[in-house]
C-alpha cells in the first residue's frame, strides 16, 4: 500500500485512441468525486520520464503492431515491460489488451509484447472491419448494476486461450465471455492488478467500466490518508 | 443506417489517430509500410505523383491486387474509388476491405454527386476544402472520416495547410453567428441544409469525426506540421516510396506522429533521411492539372 493522496494515471499515447481513454478517465474521476479527496491527474505517456511518475497504466486501443514497433525504436519497451511488471495497475483495450498478452497467436513483423497477462490471444479474432460489432452486455457479476453496457468490437482480438501463471503471479480470472450465440470467446480479464479487455469500453457513451477500474484497481493500491 | 452502424465507422477512424497510412502500390511495398509502423495502408497501383505523370484515366486498383496486399499485411487497409463511383465502392466493399477513400486523385465518375455513403456498411474516408465541403461529406452523405485535399503528389504541403486553416477559420465564423437570417446566408455560402449548419453549431463545432492530413506530406516534419495544426494523423502518398530510402523515412513519419510536439524528437526524425521526394510546386500547376479542384 502506498501512502499518497496524489495519483497519477499515465496513458500509453504512442498511437491510437488515447483520448477518449483520458475523457473519459477524467469524467469518471469526477463522477466518482475524487478530486475532493485527492490530486488525481491523468497523463499522455510517450516517453520514460513521464512513464516512471505514474502509479497506473492504461494502453488504448489502436494498431498493436504500430505501437510495439514504435515502442521497440523509442526505447520504451523496456520500462514498459517493468513498469507492467513492477505490479503498478494496468489495463489494456484492444491493442492494449495485445501488448498485455504473454503470447500472441497470429503475429504480425518482428511484434514484441509486454507481457504482464499470462493469456494467449488472437489478434483481429472476428475478421475485418465489416465484421466489426457492438452489443449490449452484462458485466454485473463484477461490476454492480452494469447489466447492459455499449461494448465495442473494433477488428477486435479475443482471448484464446489462458495460460498457467508464471512464478509468483495470481491466476488470470476470465471476467466475461460473449453470448454463446455470438461464439462464446473470452473477452475480459483479471490477473492481479492487470485488466485486460478486447473491446473499447473509451467508445461507449457511459463511463462505468471506467470508473470500476479506477476504484478497484487504482485506489484500492492507496490508502487514503 | 443506425447509430451504432456509424459508431463503428467512425470508431476504426479513431483507432488509427496519432497514426500514419501509406499509400502502397504491391506486397512488398505493404510489408515494408507495416514494419515502419503504419497504422494502415492504402492499396492502390499508381501513386499520384505517377498518375499526374502518366495521366490518363484512373480508376479503382484491380480487385486481386487489393486481395494480395489484404493477405500479406495485418493492419487496415483501404482503396480508392473514383468519386461518385458507387459500384467501384459496391466492389471494394464486396471484396472486404476495411475503409474506402472516395478520391479526387481518381478521374471522377460523377460530376455533380458524390457516393451516398450511409448506404454502405463499409466507412468511407473524404476529402474536404473547405467546411461546407466536410459537412457535406460526413452530415449529408455518411463519411466516417475526414482528411485535407493536400496537392497530392506534388510534396507541396501548402494546400493540405490551407484546407486546415480554411475550415478552422470557418468553425470559428459559424460559432460567432448570433441570429438566424446570418445562419441561413452561411448555409447557403457552404452549400450545405440549414439543419446540418445548426445541428453542427450545437455540437461546438466539432466533427463526429477524425480528420488527417493528406496531399503533399514528405518530410517528418511535414507530417508534424499537420498535426501541431491540429489534424489527428496522417495519410502519406508518394513521400514514402518516390524517396531515396522509404524505409527510413516512412519509419521517420512514423516516429514524428507520435511526438509532433516535440522539436528535440523531430530534430533526431529529421536526420540523414536521404533525397525526398522530388517536388513540384502547387503554383506551377495549371488549374486543370490540380486534383484538390475535383469533388463538389
Amino acid at each position: 500500500m502506498t501512502q499518497s493522496t496524489q495519483i497519477v494515471i499515465g496513458v500509453l499515447a504512442i498511437q491510437g485512441a488515447f483520448r477518449e481513454h483520458i475523457q473519459h478517465l477524467v469524467k469518471a474521476i469526477d463522477e466518482l468525486g475524487l478530486q475532493e479527496k485527492l490530486e488525481i491527474s491523468v497523463f499522455e505517456v510517450r516517453d520514460e520520464e513521464t512513464l516512471v511518475r505514474c502509479d497506473a497504466l492504461v494502453i488504448p486501443g489502436g494498431e498493436s503492431t504500430t505501437m510495439s514497433l514504435v515502442a521497440q525504436r523509442l526505447n520504451l519497451l523496456e520500462p514498459l515491460r517493468q513498469f507492467i511488471a513492477s505490479g503498478k495497475p494496468a489495463w489494456g483495450t484492444c491493442a492494449g489488451l495485445i501488448m498485455l498478452s504473454s503470447s500472441l497467436q497470429n503475429k504480425s513483423c518482428d511484434q514484441q509484447l509486454l507481457g504482464g497477462l499470462d493469456i494467449e490471444t488472437t489478434r483481429n479474432a472476428f475478421g475485418r472491419q465489416l465484421d466489426s460489432f457492438i452489443a449490449d452486455l452484462d458485466y454485473s457479476k463484477f461490476i454492480p448494476g452494469l447489466t447492459a453496457f455499449q461494448t465495442v468490437f473494433i477488428r477486435g482480438p479475443v482471448i484464446s486461450k489462458i495460460l498457467p501463471p508464471s512464478p509468483g503471479k495470481p491466476k488470470v480470472e476470465v471476467l466475461a465471455s460473449l453470448p454463446e450465440e455470438r461464439g462464446s470467446q473470452i473477452i475480459a480479464v483479471r490477473q492481479g492488478d492487470i485488466l485486460g479487455t478486447s473491446f473499447h469500453p473509451e467508445l461507449s457513451e457511459d463511463v462505468s467500466f471506467h470508473k470500476w477500474w479506477v476504484q478497484d484497481f487504482v485506489l484500492s493500491k492507496i490508502t487514503i490518508t | 443506417m443506425t447509430n451504432d452502424d456509424f459508431k463503428l465507422k467512425a470508431g476504426l477512424a479513431q483507432m488509427l489517430k496519432g497514426g500514419v497510412i501509406m499509400d502502397v502500390v504491391n506486397v512488398e511495398q505493404a510489408i515494408i509500410a507495416e514494419k515502419a509502423g503504419a497504422c494502415a495502408v492504402m492499396a492502390l497501383e499508381r501513386v499520384p505523383s505517377d498518375i499526374r505523370k502518366e495521366g490518363g484515366v484512373s480508376r479503382m486498383s484491380d480487385p486481386q491486387f487489393i486481395k494480395e496486399i489484404m493477405e500479406a499485411v495485418s493492419i487496415p487497409v483501404m482503396a480508392k474509388c473514383r468519386i461518385g463511383h458507387f459500384v467501384e465502392a459496391q466492389i471494394l466493399e464486396s471484396l472486404g476491405v476495411d475503409y474506402i477513400d472516395e478520391s479526387e486523385v481518381l478521374t471522377p465518375a460523377d460530376k455533380k454527386l458524390h457516393i451516398t455513403k450511409n448506404d454502405f456498411k463499409v466507412p468511407f474516408v473524404c476529402g474536404c476544402r473547405d467546411l461546407g465541403e466536410a459537412l457535406r461529406r460526413t452530415y449529408v452523405e455518411g463519411a466516417a472520416m475526414l482528411r485535407t485535399k493536400g496537392e497530392a503528389g506534388t510534396g507541396d504541403i501548402s494546400e493540405a495547410v490551407s484546407h486546415i486553416a480554411l475550415v478552422k477559420e470557418q468553425i470559428n465564423q459559424l460559432l460567432a453567428i448570433k441570429t438566424e437570417k446570418d445562419l441561413n446566408a452561411f448555409a447557403e455560402e457552404l452549400r450545405v441544409p440549414i439543419e446540418v449548419l445548426r445541428e453542427f453549431k450545437e455540437a461546438g463545432g466539432k466533427f463526429p469525426v477524425v480528420n488527417f492530413a493528406a496531399g503533399g506530406v514528405a518530410t517528418p516534419a511535414d507530417a508534424a506540421l499537420c498535426m501541431q495544426l491540429g489534424c489527428d494523423g496522417v495519410f502519406v502518398g508518394s513521400g514514402i516510396f518516390k524517396s531515396e530510402y522509404p524505409e527510413k523515412i516512412a519509419a521517420a513519419i512514423v516516429h514524428a506522429v507520435t511526438h509532433y510536439n516535440d522539436p528535440a524528437k523531430l530534430l533526431e526524425y529529421s536526420k540523414d533521411l536521404g533525397k525526398c521526394m522530388f517536388g513540384i510546386t502547387v503554383d506551377s500547376l495549371k488549374s486543370s492539372e490540380k486534383l484538390s479542384t475535383r469533388g463538389w
